[in-house]
Parts: C-alpha cells; sequence; structure tokens
C-alpha cells in the first residue's frame, strides 16, 4: 500500500490536477450504469437523457479543447472553428445521403480528413494576417463555408441541412452509441495532451508568449501557427463528426461565425491555460443551458452572458483558477492589506553567479571553426526609412573569436545595424554573410538558427514560462527539436538549462514565471537565452542597460569569460564605456549611420575624429580612467 | 444592362452604403482610439432601431421618427458610457481574447435585454411622412427615404470630419490614437477621453440602426447581421480610418446591390464580400487605408 502512495505526485497541486483526471475517467465511464440506476429507482426519470446530455458534454469538450490548442497553446483567437466542426459534420451527413445509407462509419473516418484540408488551405490564407486581422480573416473565411455551406442546396440541402442519418444497428443502443463517442473523445484528448507536452508544444508556448523572441530563438512562427491550426481543425472535424453521429443531422448553422462562441465560452469557463478545464466548462455550459432553456428560456442569453462576463473581468483563470483565488482572498483577510508572499527575485542574482559552472554548461556550445577567420562579413549595408538613412554604406568584418564593440552616439544606427544582421529588418541594398552563407533578408528564425544568438535592447522574454522553461525551450528551437510531436519538453535539457541558470546566479528562480523577476534579473535571463543559442556569436543590443554597476561588472566578466573559454565570437553595442574599452578586442564606431573609425580599443580612444563626436556626450578619458 | 437600370441599382447601393458607413465609421472610430474591437457595436445599433421603433409607436404619428431619434441616441450615448466605464475600461490591457469576450458577453446580454424588454417578434417603422413618398426619374421609382439615408450620412460624415480635425476633442482623439501616453503626460485626461470617444461610437451605431429602421425590418438578429458586415467593411478599408470605412462601405454596398440584380449571383453576394475582404487582407494584411499594428 504504501507502495502504491508513493507513486502519487509529491506536489499538493500535482496530484489535485491527476485527482480531477482519474474523476473525469470514471465519471465518464460509470455514467451510463448510474444513469440506469437512476432510472430503476426513479421510474419517473429516463436513463437516455442523462446519457444523451453527458455525449453533448463530450463532444463540446472535444471541440472545446481542440479550441483551445489554439487558443491557450499558441494564442490564435480564431473565428473559422466552428466552420471546421460544421465541415465534419456535413462530411458525414453528404457521405451517407450520397451512398444512400452506407455506414457512418465511414464517412466519420472521411470527417478528419476532409476537414484537415480545408483548415490548412484556409489556414494558408488566415495566416497571412496577424493577431486581430488573423481573427477577422478567419471570420470571413467561417462566413464563406457558412454561405456555401446555406446556399448550395443540391449537396447540403440548403437551409434545412441534411437530417435523417441513421446510426449502425451495433451502436444504436444508447449506452453503446455513447461509449463509442467516449472512446474516439478519450483518444483524441490523449493525442492532444501528448502533443502539448511535447517539444512541439513548447514552441507553440513560445510563440504564445512573445512572437518576436519565439522568431530569434529560431522558432519559424508562421510555419507553427499554420501546423497548430491545421491540427486543430482536424480535431474539430472529428467532434463534428460525432455530432453528426449522435444528433443524425447538420445544418447551416453550425458553420455560422456566432457558433464559436460555444467552444471559446467553454475553454475560458474550464480554464485556458489548463488542459482538461475546457471539459470542466462543458460540463458546467451544458447543465446551465439545459436548465436555463426548461424554466427561464428567454434569460439564457443574459445569464450566459453575465457569466462570460464575470470570467473575463473577475476570473480570467476560469474555473480552474477559483482555488487560487480562493486562497488569495483568504490570505489577504488573513493579513490585512498584506498579499499572500508572491515569490519574487530580490534583484542582483548575479551577485550568486557560478563562472565555473557557467562555462562548463552544456546549454552553450562550443564554436567549432578555426579562429581568426572571418565570421561575419557586412558589404555596403545601407538601410533607409522615407528619406532617412539610418545605416549608409556599412562595411564590417567580425573576426571569429573577437569580442568585437560597435559604439557610438545614440542614432548612430547600431540598433538599425543588429536589426539587418538578425533580419528584424530588410536592408535596402548590400549584403550579410555569415559563416560563409549569404544571410541577406534571411527570415529571422533562420538567420538564428544559422548560429547568430541575440540579446534585445529592452528585454524580451517568455514571461508567464519559468525561468528554466525560458532557457529550456530556447535550446529546444535553436537545436531543432521543436519539430517532435512526441515526448515530454520539460524533461529535455533540463539539466543543462539548470547548470547554465545556477552559473549565471539565477538557479533558486529556476522555476518562478519569468515576468515576476526584477528588471536585472530579467537581464539576466536575456543574457543566458543568448548564450545558450550562440554556437558561434552572440549579438548583444546594451547587455547591461538597466543594471548596476555591480551587476554590469559581474554580467561582462562572465560574458568574457565564456567567449574566451568556449570559444564564441561576441558582437555587442553598449554605452558604458567602461564595459566597452574592458571587454572589446575591436572597435568599431558609428555616427550618422556611417562607420567612422575600426581599430583596436586604444587606438580608436585615441582618435581625434572620434573624440569629436563624444564631445559634449561624455569624456572618453576621464570615463574610462574612472 | 441599361443605365437606368443600372442607376436604380446605385442608388439602393449608396442607401446601403450610407448607413453601413455610419455603424463602421463607429467601430473604426473606437478602434483606432481605444485599440479595442467592440463586438457589442452591432447590439448597440440593434437597441437604437428597437427603441425607434417603440417610441415612434408609443409618440403617435406627429414626429414620431424624429422622438425615437432623439430618444435612441440618448439611450445609445448612455449604454456606451456604461459600457465603457464598466467593462472596457478593466480590459484595455489585456490580451484581444478578453476584449473579444468581454464585449462579446455584452451582446449576449444586450440581446437578452431587448428580447425581454421588447419581445421577440419583429417590429417596423415608417419613416416621416414627407420622406415617405418615391421620386419617378430615368429609370424608376426611387424612395424617398434612400435619398434621406445617404444625405444624412454625407451630413454625419463630414460632421466626424470636423468633430475630428476642427475641434480640440478631435486633436485630442487623433492624439490618442498615436500615442495616449504622451498625450496623457500633457495633462489631457485620457481615461475621460476614451469615455467620450466610446460614446461617440455608441451613437454612431444608434444612429445607423435609427435610419435603417424604416427602411428594414426591426429585428433580433439585426445585431449580428450588421456587424459581420461592419467588421468586413473596417476590415476592407482599414480599422481606425474613416476613409477607410467610407470605401469599404461603397464596396459592400455595391456588392449587395448588384449582387441582387443578376439571378444567378443574387444568393452570393454576402460570399462576394467575404472574397474581396480576403483578397484584401491577403494583399494588404492592415486593409487598404489602415496602418500596420504595432
Amino acid at each position: 500500500m504504501t507502495g502504491l502512495l508513493s507513486l502519487l505526485p509529491e506536489r499538493l497541486g500535482d496530484r489535485l490536477r491527476w485527482a480531477g483526471v482519474v474523476a473525469f475517467l470514471a465519471l465518464v465511464l460509470a455514467l451510463p450504469p448510474l444513469a440506469g440506476l437512476q432510472e430503476q429507482l426513479n421510474p419517473d426519470t429516463n436513463s437516455r437523457f442523462p446519457i444523451f446530455l453527458a455525449t453533448t458534454v463530450l463532444v463540446l469538450a472535444l471541440w472545446a479543447i481542440s479550441y483551445n490548442l489554439m487558443l491557450g497553446y499558441a494564442g490564435l483567437v480564431s473565428f473559422a472553428h466552428a466552420a471546421y466542426y460544421g465541415i465534419g459534420a456535413y462530411t458525414v451527413a453528404i457521405f451517407f445521403t450520397r451512398t444512400h445509407g452506407a455506414s457512418l462509419l465511414i464517412g466519420l473516418a472521411l470527417a478528419p480528413l476532409v476537414t484537415v484540408v480545408f483548415g490548412f488551405l484556409t489556414g494558408l490564407v488566415a495566416l497571412r494576417a496577424v493577431r486581430l486581422y488573423f481573427s477577422l480573416l478567419t471570420l470571413a473565411i467561417s462566413q464563406l463555408l457558412y454561405a456555401i455551406a446555406q446556399q448550395w442546396y443540391d449537396v447540403t440541402g440548403g437551409d434545412n441541412g441534411l437530417q435523417g442519418l441513421t446510426v449502425p444497428d451495433a451502436l444504436s443502443d444508447y449506452t453503446a452509441g455513447y461509449y463509442f463517442v467516449a472512446a474516439i473523445v478519450l483518444l483524441c484528448l490523449l493525442l492532444m495532451f501528448i502533443l502539448v507536452r511535447s517539444p512541439f508544444g513548447a514552441a507553440l508556448a513560445a510563440i504564445r508568449e512573445n512572437r518576436e523572441r519565439a522568431a530569434s530563438v529560431g522558432i519559424n512562427v508562421k510555419a507553427y501557427e499554420l501546423a497548430v491550426f491545421t491540427i486543430a481543425s482536424l480535431f474539430a472535424g472529428v467532434a463534428g463528426g460525432l455530432y453528426a453521429f449522435y444528433q443524425h443531422e447538420a445544418t447551416p448553422g453550425l458553420l455560422f461565425w456566432t457558433a464559436n462562441a460555444d467552444p471559446v465560452i467553454v475553454a475560458l469557463l474550464g480554464g485556458i491555460q489548463s488542459f482538461l478545464g475546457p471539459a470542466l466548462g462543458a460540463v458546467v455550459l451544458v447543465l446551465l443551458k439545459t436548465n436555463l432553456s426548461r424554466n427561464y428560456a428567454n434569460y439564457v442569453d443574459v445569464v450566459l452572458g453575465a457569466v462570460v462576463l464575470g470570467l473575463v473581468l473577475l476570473a480570467p483563470g476560469g474555473l480552474v483558477s477559483l482555488p487560487q483565488i480562493f486562497v488569495r482572498l483568504r490570505n489577504r483577510f488573513r493579513r490585512g492589506e498584506e498579499d499572500e508572499a508572491v515569490e519574487e527575485s530580490q534583484g542582483e542574482a548575479i551577485r550568486m553567479l557560478d563562472v565555473q559552472k557557467a562555462v562548463h554548461s552544456g546549454a552553450i556550445q562550443t564554436a567549432e571553426i578555426e579562429t581568426g577567420a572571418v565570421l561575419l562579413r557586412i558589404e555596403d549595408l545601407s538601410k533607409s526609412f522615407g528619406g532617412l538613412r539610418a545605416v549608409s554604406d556599412v562595411s564590417l568584418q567580425v573576426r571569429q573569436g573577437d569580442r568585437h564593440a560597435i559604439i557610438g552616439p545614440n542614432g548612430a544606427g547600431k540598433s538599425t545595424l543588429f536589426n539587418l544582421i538578425t533580419g528584424r529588418l530588410k536592408p535596402s541594398s548590400g549584403r550579410v554573410w555569415f559563416d560563409g552563407r549569404d544571410i541577406t533578408g534571411k527570415p529571422v528564425h533562420k538567420i538564428a538558427k544559422a548560429g547568430i544568438g541575440r540579446a534585445f535592447q529592452i528585454t524580451s522574454i517568455f514571461p508567464r514560462l519559468t525561468v528554466r522553461e525560458n532557457l529550456q525551450y530556447a535550446m529546444l528551437a535553436h537545436r531543432g527539436r521543436t519539430v517532435w510531436p512526441v515526448g515530454i519538453a520539460a524533461r529535455i535539457f533540463r539539466e543543462e538549462a539548470l547548470t547554465l541558470l545556477e552559473g549565471v546566479g539565477l538557479g533558486a528562480y529556476a522555476d518562478l514565471p519569468a515576468g515576476q523577476l526584477s528588471h536585472g534579473d530579467q537581464r539576466a535571463i536575456e543574457l543566458a537565452i543568448s548564450l545558450a543559442l550562440g554556437s558561434k556569436m552572440i549579438l548583444l543590443d546594451e547587455p547591461t542597460a538597466g543594471m548596476s554597476p555591480f551587476e554590469t561588472q559581474k554580467a561582462m566578466e562572465l560574458v568574457r569569460r565564456i567567449a574566451t573559454e568556449r570559444k564564441l565570437t561576441l558582437l555587442f553595442c553598449e554605452h558604458d564605456m567602461e564595459v566597452v574599452f574592458g571587454t572589446a578586442r575591436t572597435v568599431t564606431v558609428m555616427h550618422q549611420g556611417r562607420i567612422l573609425t575600426q581599430g583596436p580599443p586604444e587606438q580608436v580612444r585615441r582618435n581625434p575624429e572620434v573624440q569629436k563626436v563624444y564631445l559634449g556626450e561624455l569624456d572618453m578619458d576621464e570615463e574610462v580612467t574612472a | 444592362m441599361d443605365p437606368g437600370k443600372f442607376l436604380l441599382f446605385a442608388v439602393a447601393g449608396l442607401s446601403e452604403a450610407a448607413f453601413l458607413f455610419i455603424v463602421a465609421a463607429g467601430l473604426s472610430l473606437v478602434f483606432g482610439a481605444l485599440r479595442v474591437i467592440n463586438m457589442a457595436h452591432g447590439s448597440l445599433y440593434m437597441v437604437a432601431a428597437f427603441v425607434t421603433a417603440y417610441v415612434a409607436a408609443q409618440a403617435g404619428f406627429i414626429g414620431g421618427f424624429w422622438t425615437g431619434l432623439l430618444a435612441a441616441v440618448i439611450v445609445t450615448g448612455l449604454v456606451g458610457i456604461v459600457i465603457e466605464v464598466v467593462v472596457l475600461r478593466r480590459v484595455y490591457q489585456s490580451e484581444h481574447l478578453y476584449q473579444l469576450l468581454g464585449t462579446y458577453a455584452l451582446t449576449l446580454i444586450i440581446a437578452g435585454a431587448v428580447r425581454i424588454l421588447f419581445g421577440a417578434s419583429f417590429r417596423t417603422i415608417s419613416p416621416p411622412d414627407f420622406l415617405n413618398g418615391s421620386v419617378t426619374m430615368i429609370g424608376g421609382s426611387y424612395s424617398t427615404y434612400d435619398f434621406f439615408m445617404i444625405g444624412a450620412a454625407l451630413a454625419i460624415g463630414v460632421g466626424l470630419w470636423l468633430m475630428l480635425y476642427r475641434t480640440p476633442l478631435g486633436r485630442n482623439i487623433r492624439a490618442a490614437v498615436s500615442d495616449p501616453v504622451l498625450l496623457n503626460a500633457t495633462g489631457v485626461n485620457v481615461s475621460r477621453l476614451y469615455t467620450i470617444v466610446f460614446m461617440i461610437g455608441a451613437i454612431l451605431a444608434g444612429l445607423g440602426g435609427v435610419l435603417v429602421a424604416p427602411s428594414q425590418v426591426v429585428s433580433l438578429d439585426m445585431d449580428n447581421n450588421v456587424l459581420v458586415l461592419a467588421f468586413a467593411i473596417s476590415v476592407i478599408g482599414g480599422l481606425g480610418s474613416i476613409v477607410g470605412s467610407l470605401v469599404g462601405a461603397l464596396v459592400v454596398g455595391m456588392i449587395e446591390s448588384f449582387g441582387v440584380s443578376n439571378r444567378y449571383t443574387a444568393h452570393l453576394s454576402i460570399a462576394f464580400i467575404f472574397i474581396v475582404m480576403v483578397i484584401v487582407l491577403t494583399i494588404r494584411p492592415s486593409g487598404l487605408f489602415g496602418r500596420p499594428e504595432q
């Protein structure tokens, strides 16, 4: 017995979650016998009705969880999901009527195949736009499909839809039909669960949290969005097929855009951050609608609206977040104004850094090419914004193993140059070669994968992922592992990430959401991500901006050591002259978009032109000797 | 198609474009300043139509429509203020999803409230007597009310332009569109400005509803029907652009009108609108006159 107990998860939260899963499964399996028992005890009731409701709940849960693949895991708000559900239903219904009543099961098998084709093709169009425009484009697509379903009378039956589908004899019994639906739904849920925990799911989470950062760690954002959109449409097709199976019909109303409200409300009600949350939402919604429409039909909309509004305003995490909200309220009540001590970093975590550990961390890849060769070559690179030439005929070479600083006053074009190198901006003219390959105008994720890791001037991390996940997911993406739809992302590169985090002093915060850390510590995460990415070259855009002098000193010491020992090439821009002259071996000075001069630090410092540019900004000699 | 018939359909398309422009301009104005897509915009339009029909019926034949118009403007303005203060203010910082869902919840609540207050049956309302006739010209007979709608939309459009470009309020709204934080720092009460902008948006939806009431049936599915069209218009024209709303409304109005002119395309005019929308967004992801989203 104790042996069995030790199999239980250790943390209370995990226990509750697994208890919820077990309860859900038990309820799904035990429902028909329970309904039968109720019918025997109380002859006024009918066992068919609860079984019918449970079937509705299961199909709705499948539909909503497939929606949540996009919504909760990838951050996509689509209005076309109901259309795929409807297409699934129509596939079953049309196949049935065209073949004069051949088995529904064949239609059911065809449903996901047909839907996935629609999902892929329409997704290709819809994902040309981003965020809100994407949502509105899916709305247009869904209305287009609705119009076809409603008007193409010969095939779809027009306004009336297709009715009177008959179920094969073996499944015509209510209980058998229910178990059939339940088996398919549970299988689909299992597949989706595997998917969201996999490295593929990790890439989706990264995209949801921060599209820009996701691209700069090597994720092809559009491709992953298209993949999840297509996969979600496939499962919606299964759900729609099951709808036709148990409701014996398909109607155009299924495709109308307002029909999307059901899966969205269900997902939100349960909680979009949890996998099975929407299943709980489905139970609540079906019970609510059934009871209201029986006794207060006129009030269904108002009550439903009030519930959704209440969730949006008070509990955006849905029902599964209620225990947390309760705990927070109780703590507030007990301790007066003082909130539950939210674990926060104290800042200056880098005080705890362990250079030795960081330097030998498996998260950092040692560069493999010969030291001294030209790694990055920029030729006559220019970028204009309207009439302004932000970067003008810049040519630059960075050698393998060099620590190359780019300095210059504000507006000199340093950040623009970095954006041109990393692909965020497309150059107006000129070329960029990296490691012997032309990377001019290549997409951000390809350049990242080619071996340029980047730290942004304005901290760009994945705020709701834990500190460790930030690093792990970046490593997964950069090493091309996120294409795997199986395996558990949380277990891959776990140790490597932890070692690097301990190296930069963040070990104690590994399991906190990254957004909760202090500014300086978030800079350290930013730095760690770029280190874990830069197998060849690391681009640091003002790495120490916002760090205290102490943190700056420590961080740069770390960067220097790592770059030296792991043979990494460093290209950075910085305003702090102490950092520049303490770290760089080569300095390039930019002014008004052009390169003013280039050379070893001492030579650059003595250059009269450079001094003129900086005159009035700061006295370099004083700064450096201070 | 002979020129007379062409003119007939063109005028019908213009009158359709007229009320759609007013509604879409409100949606676009609110999005431009508040960066929120108001799903309840169609609901305000429906509320205005029901209020007009109800008040006009109560007020009798003398000035019924005009009393209804006044009541509808007041009601939608007030509802707009309440929505902004109670709901929107709390979701400006949230993700799009919560803004969409919060305002979608309002559409459910408003639809339910209209059903409870006014009943589920449809209503009709006559235009004021002097507009309740027809004009015979080349091609046939035109409803006077269609011309009134076109004129009213022009007047409202010009008024909106004057408000935005010739008044201090309009200057603040345009400033809020480009940088609300900076505007706040200059001492403007941005929070109150947002309430005013949303109220104007709500009133525009309301005016659209009032204008359309005498020319169509006032029913419970008005909200979703107009919302989809207003989205299509805003997206074709570019969200946040009033000129875009005008162009988008003309495109949609003409497609609807000329779509029904031919029996082969009659059922598909709605599909054409969305095909245009898909084509525009595929080529220009921010619409014809929209600025790319940051």
